[in-house]
């Protein structure tokens, strides 16, 4: 401590200094690099068979999405058509009137909506096409998640091509920015690759699963989605290949049709292709499906919002008797076979029972969560059966298919839906179009349906419908924007 | 970073060995230092021994006492005044005068990482003293600001515990982190709700660039620094400041009644073609519902602290405790702070001191959706349709829109918060050689936040139920640090002065989330209130985590000559974690600045007009580091909407669903500043003025990306865009004593900011945001080039549609009589989004301010005004609409109601065609001007408070906002929000005024 004064001074400038200079050369770049906290990094995923199965199971949990079933699905496939009205009070919501009316104009939210949403599946696939080749796993199981994923990619641009017309193809994952941007491809180019895909999944796809996989795409799946898809464009001798193929896979009619819609009857016998949906107590983030909700019954705890509800025209159309009449939609006042009474006092003439869960298995959070979406049912694959067989001149055929669906209708009831017998080939495609209103009503299918068989015209006209525009609906005005107008508008628009 | 602390930690026990500190023979010293002007007491004036660490601190009646050499020099220094030199010459009684004539150069300012006297300073720093914001009712020291400095706009948010939004010279940045930077005694903070204003002694605020360049990672919105109170030389001194008032809403919008509504909806149902919903309308006043939520409330304010000290060691301590009641009813915020400051001039050229904060708050919230739900909430509802039973808007049908019986949501929420936060700095400080000084300081910032909701099982509407009771547990952590090291070299020679400044600094940033979920919690008392006694089934747990660092290295020099020419110039170089991985890592920010002090110049010297005049310009670079984690690293998404169900059994999904850029770049902004600082009559006018001009380089945007890419972000972050804020400001001050004793201030500030947007680095892509909580995706802001950030764009309306034949004619699809006629700017016959425009500007042009302060003998009077003007506001309470929302008094009185009714105000079918859409009717204009602040104080006479052992006793009743002139159809124009979304009034806590009666003592 005899230092002296000023030495000290300098020895402890130098020391200070030099912390500083340690201090400083000590704080490499090392420090800064830092790992994204509890997230997995891209480039460690795709290395596993489990994470090939995580990533399949992805491509099927998004079909339950908002987009997939709810709003945007809603108004553009089936508010629509002559069935279904808007629903709900008459001033919620009223931007579904703008398709019920057939005024929307391109920069309405809900076209990006289903846009977005189906090109969310169709990324889920390719991310799994162009991933699951390079991973080291049974081959087996390799090449039917590839079917799988095929199966998903061809749903959802059905659902495009229907909507918009030809859309941009993306079948891969853009490698880089240069990738972004595609144009639309044309409406056979679009068709073309929905079928190559389809075939390619059926080809690899088992006809059915072990109980603990039930749900996934099955050969079925994509034969009766191929039938569609071909019915689509007029192709009735595949239409009639492909259903016929179905018909030889042990489908059946579910025997009760008011009960073949209840949670407990799901993937039944019928079910060719449905989206899963439960109801998880408690993990809200799962239980997303929105599907019952927003068409349940308006004022009632347990029921929904009462969106896309029968119109009087559906309500008109049913046959005499007919037991599906009943079966598919919940009338104010009546009490359904679970036990639940409709209230009189509800703003709607009826709401849509296909998609109805019973109110006392509500337990929280979005109600019916864990109802399955219908897809596509055996009674469709016969429908599809009798229309190409009528076509092709196979009058016996298209009767049977046809007949086959009136009989299960029918059930227990006497004097009802009596069997189909004309002959004559445009009596008998108005008997099995017919039905296919009375059958698939509220399923999502009529509004396409009229558009294709070509009648929208006289079906919708009344409603605002106009030929040679609304065949399709607007591209969404942003997509239009962001693709700097590479993506063309559709006529009308 | 280890080996830094090790460094440290060797030489800082190597420096304290090796001191020998001598002391020669010392006196005490002891005085008073008064006002030149008036004679009053001057506490805590820092009285320093020249060339040395030794110093005290006057105390509350100005007194001092000093050990030092009989030959030495005191320095006399203190906010606001002249600093003097005084020799001892073997005196033992020094009473020195300071004088504030010349203040505006001598002043000293808090700069970053030092202090500057006034005169020296290049660049823009606004001083707020501590006792002016301590006279502000306001429960956040930032909250106190407002009004007071130019060019600095700050939105409260009227939420008990809430912290404003301050903006510094208009929006700097847009995306990720754009609030300002605080300093608090050297430890940076994003937010300092902790702080009680009371600890505040002083706020700086950089404003321009160059001052800010020092800071440069996260300086790019501007830098708030702020001083906390610390010991002061003297014997202890106790105070104790309180408050007690009642809060109460002024300027409450009147809804329509039951009878009015009903006749609103059935019209609306009327023109969507359906039948009346209420067959008979008049149903009388019904519920009003504001009436019956909001209410007066209490607030309780009061601190208490100690403080003293000796020439070895000084201490201060400080309690705070808060405790606010909402206006709505079961809302509530208390906060108890605590801090503690102690410093020990261990030898001469070593002082060592800490600062702690401890502050923990509970607050009982109410939901954000209240204020929404109250607004919607229909007239014919009942609260109670009979004793036990809420009244169910399901019984009206009223429809989504309006579904809600707000009484029913307070009584059935029970959600808090609690906030736990430990922070400060520990520091050293060495001299050495004379002219260097060695700081090394390690701060910390350690909170924890609990936040509980709880959800019983309940049954009150059809649409508000639940069948199964839900525990909502959040537990937030926080573990920041950073550390500091600089060595200063000062010196003062002939006419040059120089300060030199090389620092260095490493920061990092950890928080982890952790979030779980219970159903079938049972709730008896509040000890129930535990995950575990839930349901196993159907728990649900999820945690998160963030780590971020930061390492910088800055230097700056500063050199005066002859107090007449200045150059200021620093470097900066921040390394940012965000960055890593690309060519970017590092940011480098310079800046440089130079001034004229016109008045110390010789040919100065015979004119009377110029007490003061100096010219500066300065010119700097800030760099801005706040963007996400990682933003350009790739993860893969595994969450519960991924879970597949597979014969009803879970398998957790996975995939990768987004894009990230491939690489970012540092956003920039380089600013200009010049300004003119003038004194005239002998310092009792003071005027400066400022222009700026700053351009922010390659501003990180999120854009739209297309649908087509399937990602589940509909945005992708990308360096997208320049723009620009310019702007001039003003501010004049006034401050004279007369005579007779009457002394008063008159300060008034104006600042005006011109923002654009100047280019988009992806072409004419617009950025659409502000639809937060809006229906059909409605997006009402736009930032485009040639326009403000964030501007309202949408649908110039230029009438109502009076008949069907107008209707089909209006080109819009779907239009009825009574639908709003909007422009169709292009021509082609047919409006829709081409014929969208912008409508206005959510960025204050004008803010000011004008501050008074009277004192007459014992009365002191405060009345402050404060506004905005130049700016607009999107009404969105107003046009967001699902169904039958109910309707303002004032929109129900002007509607059009048939042909010829209105052209102005639509049909009451708001929601129906394209009503709600973004248009000019919704967008108003948000200018106020208001009553801030009215104070009057009495100092109880001396010779009473000496009496009672006590050396100052005030009592003082103040008013805050208690008058508000604006034209605004809302609550407030006091909206706020993020930089796209600014000014998007939706679920706005409504403006209240506050007033109190009070209590100063010290004993």
């Amino acid at each position: 401590m005899k230092t002296t004064h000023s030495i000290s001074w300098q020895k402890l400038g130098a020391a200070c200094l030099f912390t500083i200079i340690l201090g400083a050369s000590s704080c490499k770049d090392s420090f800064l690099d830092v790992d994204p906290q509890g997230q997995q990094v891209a480039t460690e995923f795709w290395k596993t068979e489990a994470d090939a199965t995580k990533a399949v199971n992805a491509i099927y949990a998004n079909l339950r999405s908002w987009e997939n079933v709810a709003f945007p699905a809603l108004v553009i496939e089936s508010t629509p058509s002559d069935e279904a009205d808007k629903g709900s009070t008459p001033t919620d919501a009223t931007f579904f009137n703008l398709f019920d009316q057939f005024t929307v104009g391109s920069t309405e939210g809900s076209l990006q909506s289903f846009w977005t949403g189906q090109y969310r599946n169709i990324n889920f696939c390719n991310q799994v096409l162009d991933n699951i080749p390079g991973i080291t796993m049974n081959e087996g199981l390799k090449s039917r998640y590839l079917g799988e994923a095929k199966f998903v990619r061809a749903y959802s641009y059905f659902r495009l091509v229907r909507a918009y017309g030809g859309v941009p193809l993306r079948l891969h994952i853009p490698k880089d920015n240069s990738e972004y941007n595609l144009p639309r491809a044309t409406r056979q180019e679009v068709y073309a690759q929905i079928e190559k895909d389809l075939t390619e999944a059926a080809a690899i796809l088992p006809a059915s699963y072990p109980a603990t996989d039930v749900g996934r795409a099955t050969k079925g799946a994509a034969l009766g989605l191929l039938a569609k898809v071909s019915m689509y464009q007029q192709k009735w001798t595949e239409v009639q290949n492909y259903t016929n193929q179905v018909m030889g896979l042990g489908y059946n009619l579910f025997p009760d049709f008011e009960k073949l819609f209840r949670v407990e009857n799901e993937n039944s016998v019928e079910s060719v292709f449905e989206i899963q949906a439960e109801f998880v107590a408690g993990n809200n983030a799962a239980n997303n499906s929105q599907y019952s909700q927003v068409q349940g019954v308006a004022g009632v705890p347990a029921g929904g919002w009462g969106f896309n509800t029968p119109s009087a025209s559906l309500i008109n159309s049913f046959e005499p008797g007919d037991p599906r009449r009943d079966a598919t939609i919940l009338f104010p006042g009546e009490r359904t076979p679970q036990g639940d009474l409709i209230p009189t006092t509800v703003p709607n003439i009826g709401y849509n029972q296909k998609s109805y869960v019973p109110f006392s298995r509500f337990v929280s959070g979005n109600q019916g969560a864990e109802q399955n979406i219908r897809v596509l049912r055996f009674a469709e694959i016969l429908l599809m059966n009798a229309e190409a067989a009528n076509e092709l001149g196979n009058t016996t055929q298209a009767l049977t298919s046809l007949n086959r669906v009136r009989a299960r209708a029918r059930g227990t009831a006497t004097g009802v839906l009596p069997d189909v017998t004309t002959t004559d080939k445009a009596a008998l495609r108005a008997a099995i179009w017919r039905e296919r209103q009375s059958e698939l009503a509220l399923e999502s299918d009529r509004y396409f349906d009229v558009v294709r068989q070509g009648r929208a015209a006289e079906v919708f006209g009344p409603k605002g419908w106009k030929a040679n525009k609304n065949e399709v609906w607007p591209i969404p005005q942003q997509e239009i924007d962001l693709s700097g107008s590479l993506l063309t508008q559709n006529p009308g628009y | 970073m280890k080996k830094i602390f090790t460094n440290l930690s060797v030489w800082v026990v190597f420096c304290l060995l090796s001191l020998n500190v001598a002391f020669a023979q010392n006196v005490t010293v002891q005085g008073r230092v008064t006002d030149a002007a008036d004679g009053t007491a001057l506490p805590g004036v820092s009285v320093v021994l020249k060339g040395t660490q030794t110093a005290v601190q006057s105390d509350a009646n100005g007194n001092y006492s000093i050990s030092a050499p009989g030959t030495g020099t005191l320095v006399f220094s203190f906010v606001g005044y002249a600093s003097k030199e005084a020799a001892i010459n073997a005196q033992t009684t020094l009473n020195i005068t300071l004088t504030s004539s010349s203040q505006e150069l001598e002043q000293v300012v808090v700069v970053g990482y030092g202090t500057q006297r006034k005169l020296d300073v290049t660049g823009s720093v606004a001083t707020v003293k501590g006792e002016d914001i301590t006279k502000q009712p306001s429960t956040n020291p930032i909250s106190a600001l407002q009004g007071r400095v130019a060019g600095v706009s700050i939105a409260n948010n009227a939420t008990p515990g809430a912290s404003p939004q301050i903006t510094i010279r208009g929006t700097g940045t847009i995306y990720g982190n754009t609030g300002v930077l605080y300093v608090v005694d050297g430890v940076w903070y994003d937010d300092i709700s902790f702080l009680n204003p009371a600890d505040v002694a002083s706020i700086s605020v950089l404003k321009d660039a160059s001052s800010q360049s020092i800071y440069g990672i996260r300086a790019a919105n501007g830098v708030v620094l702020v001083t906390t109170v610390r010991g002061k030389n003297g014997k202890p001194t106790i105070n104790y400041n309180g408050t007690v008032g009642a809060q109460h809403v002024t300027n409450p919008v009147e809804m329509t009644n039951a009878s009015e509504y009903a006749t609103a909806v059935n019209e609306a149902y009327a023109i969507q073609g359906a039948a009346p919903l209420f067959a008979n309308t008049n149903l009388g006043e019904g519920t009003d519902w504001y009436d019956q939520v909001l209410r007066t409330a209490m607030i309780n304010n009061h601190q208490l602290s100690v403080n003293g000290g000796t020439d070895k060691s000084s201490y201060n301590l400080s309690l705070g405790f808060l405790d606010q009641d909402g206006i709505i009813s079961t809302n509530n915020f208390k906060r108890y702070t605590a801090k503690l400051s102690n410093d020990f001039q261990l030898m001469e050229a070593l002082k060592v001191g800490y600062n702690v904060t401890g502050t923990a708050s509970r607050s009982a919230n109410v939901p954000n959706s209240i204020f929404r739900a109250l607004y919607t909430a229909s007239p014919v509802v009942p609260v109670f349709k009979a004793p036990g039973a809420y009244g169910d808007p399901s019984d009206f049908n009223l429809g989504n829109g309006s579904n809600v019986n707000p009484q029913a949501t307070l009584d059935f929420n029970n959600s808090r918060t609690d906030r736990y936060r430990v922070t400060g700095n520990v520091f050293a400080e060495l001299k050495f050689l004379k002219n260097f000084t060695f700081r090394t300081s390690f701060g910390g910032d350690f909170g924890q936040d609990d936040i509980r909701n709880y959800t019983p099982q309940y049954f009150a509407t059809r649409g508000q139920n639940t069948n199964i009771s839900t525990l909502s547990v959040g537990r937030v952590a926080t573990r920041n640090w950073i550390i500091e090291n600089t060595l200063t070299y000062n010196n003062t020679w002939e006419d040059h002065n120089l300060t030199v400044l090389a620092g260095q600094t490493a920061q990092r940033f950890r928080s982890y989330t952790m979030t779980g979920t219970a159903q079938n919690v049972p709730f008896n008392r509040e000890s129930d209130l535990y995950l575990s006694l839930g349901n196993s089934a159907g728990r649900t747990i999820e945690d998160s985590g963030s780590l971020s660092t930061a390492a910088s290295y800055f230097g700056r020099v500063n050199y005066s000559f002859k107090n007449k020419y200045l150059l200021n110039a620093s470097l900066r170089a921040d390394g940012a974690s965000q960055f890593y991985g690309g060519n970017n890592l590092w940011g480098y920010f310079p800046s440089i600045g130079g001034g004229w002090v016109v008045s110390n110049e010789d040919f100065m010297k015979d004119q009377t007009i110029f007490s003061n005049l100096k010219l500066r310009a300065s010119w700097g670079k800030v760099g801005n580091a706040g963007v996400p984690i990682n933003p350009t690293t790739l993860t893969v998404t595994q969450i519960p909407a991924l879970i597949a169900f597979y014969g009803g059994i879970q398998n957790t999904g996975a995939s990768i669903n987004t894009l990230v850029p491939p690489a970012l770049f540092w956003e920039r902004s380089a600013g200009l500043d010049v300004g003119l600082e003038m004194g005239f009559f002998e310092g009792k006018l003071n005027v400066e003025a400022d222009y700026y001009s700053r351009k922010t380089e390659q501003a990180i945007f999120n854009i739209p990306i297309l649908g087509s890419l399937g990602t589940s972000n509909s945005r992708l972050l990308g360096n997208q865009a320049d723009f620009r804020n310019r702007g001039v400001e003003l501010v004049a001050t006034w401050a004279d004593k007369t005579s007779t004793g009457f002394g008063y201030t008159i300060s008034g500030n104006v600042g005006y900011n011109d923002n654009v947007v100047l280019n988009v680095t992806s072409g004419s892509n617009p950025i659409d945001a502000g639809g937060d909580g809006l229906n059909n995706a409605v997006l009402p802001t736009r930032t485009v080039v040639g326009q403000p950030i964030g501007s309202f764009y949408g649908y110039q309306v230029t009438g109502i549609i009076q008949t069907a034949a107008e209707a089909a004619a209006s080109g819009i699809t779907g239009a009825r009589p009574g639908d709003f006629r909007y422009a169709d700017l292009n021509g082609d016959g047919r409006i829709d989004a081409k014929d969208k425009t912008f409508l206005g500007n959510p960025n204050p042009r004008f803010n000011y301010g004008l501050n008074t302060n009277f004192t007459y003998k014992n009365f002191d009077l405060t009345v402050d005004l404060q506004g905005v003007a130049g700016v607009e506001l999107f009404n969105a309470n107003l046009g967001n609409r699902f169904g039958n929302e109910n309707y303002t008094k004032e929109f129900f009185d002007n509607r059009w109601t048939g042909g010829g009714s209105s052209n102005t105000y639509p049909s009451t079918s708001l929601a129906g065609g394209q009503n709600n859409q973004t248009n000019s009717f919704y967008v108003e204009s948000g200018d106020y001007l208001r009553v801030r602040n009215l104070q009057l104080g009495y100092n109880l006479p001396s010779a009473l408070v000496t009496k009672w052992k006590m050396q100052r006793l005030r009592v003082f009743a103040n008013a805050q906002n208690a008058f508000n002139f604006f034209s605004y159809r809302g609550f407030t124009p006091e909206v706020g929000g993020a930089p796209t979304s600014t000014g998007v009034d939706f679920r706005v806590y409504p403006l209240y005024a506050t007033y109190n009666i009070g209590l100063n003592v010290t004993f």
